[in-house]
């Protein structure tokens, strides 16, 4: 694999679906319901995670994989159910989008934020459904 | 003669990737599908031997696809292309009837020995 070749296909990839995550993320602030957006930033970062993990930037990686999982869970109920979702997937997007612009400054990706990693942790620990069980695991994977 | 092979993800990235895994070992890649509905498509325009399948695209996901196209033929070979934490996707997959997986980021020999373990198959 040509490394610089890759880097840069990813700068272009990954920048697009930023945007396009932005544009969802802006629908999604005006009906956290609207699966279709929540489905379109899935796959988003659901990409990130592939590409990035294939050239070997673990922190985007990671963050992308936290964050997918979180989707998967919204997905799972038909939409972002809790007042912290927004936010923190607002946050999620701006730390991805500093990432990459590090990545294209210096080749190499940044390490992560912890507190937006504690922070979507903690919001993957709490995972209940409305009446307050947990949501099972298969619906979780299932999600898609 | 090579073993003509159509390549479904979303991201121009993992296509090329792919590409560049196997082409090299005499795999020709006579398509490349970026969601869902035009793999299927795809699928019915080309006749490959070996279709790699992404779970997750837009407008169906790989999973439905897999399915429209075994439905189409019940011979296709299907290679899903999964990622960590899809192991549920995956099962259902090979459940539904596609051939074998392979895991991102990948590991361009097993990627290899996968195609290869499906079009010695049909011989």
């Amino acid at each position: 694999m040509d490394p610089v070749k890759y880097r840069n296909l990813f700068l272009e990839e990954a920048t697009e679906h930023l945007a396009e995550m932005s544009r969802a993320l802006l629908e999604l602030e005006k009906d956290p319901r609207d699966t279709a957006a929540i489905d379109l930033v899935f796959r988003m970062v659901h990409s990130l995670k592939g590409m990035s993990a294939s050239l070997g930037y673990e922190a985007v990686s990671d963050l992308s994989h936290r964050l997918e999982d979180r989707l998967g869970i919204w997905r799972a109920h038909g939409g972002i159910d809790d007042t912290a979702g927004l936010p923190l997937l607002f946050r999620g997007l701006e730390s991805l989008e500093r990432m990459v612009a590090v990545v294209r400054e210096s080749g190499e990706a940044p390490p992560p934020d912890p507190a937006l990693l504690a922070a979507i942790d903690a919001a993957r620990g709490s995972t209940r459904d409305g009446d307050g069980k947990p949501v099972p695991k298969k619906a979780e994977a299932r999600a898609r | 003669m090579s073993s003509r092979v159509l390549v479904a993800d979303d991201a121009r990235f993992m296509r090329q990737l792919i590409r560049e895994i196997i082409e090299p070992e005499g795999f020709e890649v006579v398509g490349e599908a970026a969601d869902g509905r035009a793999v299927v498509e795809e699928f019915s325009r080309l006749q490959p031997d070996v279709i790699t399948m992404d779970i997750v695209m837009p407008k169906r996901s790989g999973i439905d696809a897999a399915k429209e196209i075994l439905a189409l033929d019940p011979g296709a070979r299907i290679v899903m292309v999964s990622a960590l934490g899809q192991e549920a996707l995956v099962m259902e997959a090979l459940q539904a009837g596609a051939a074998d997986y392979v895991v991102k980021p990948f590991k361009p020999d097993a990627v290899i020995a996968t195609l290869r373990k499906l079009v010695e198959k049909e011989v």
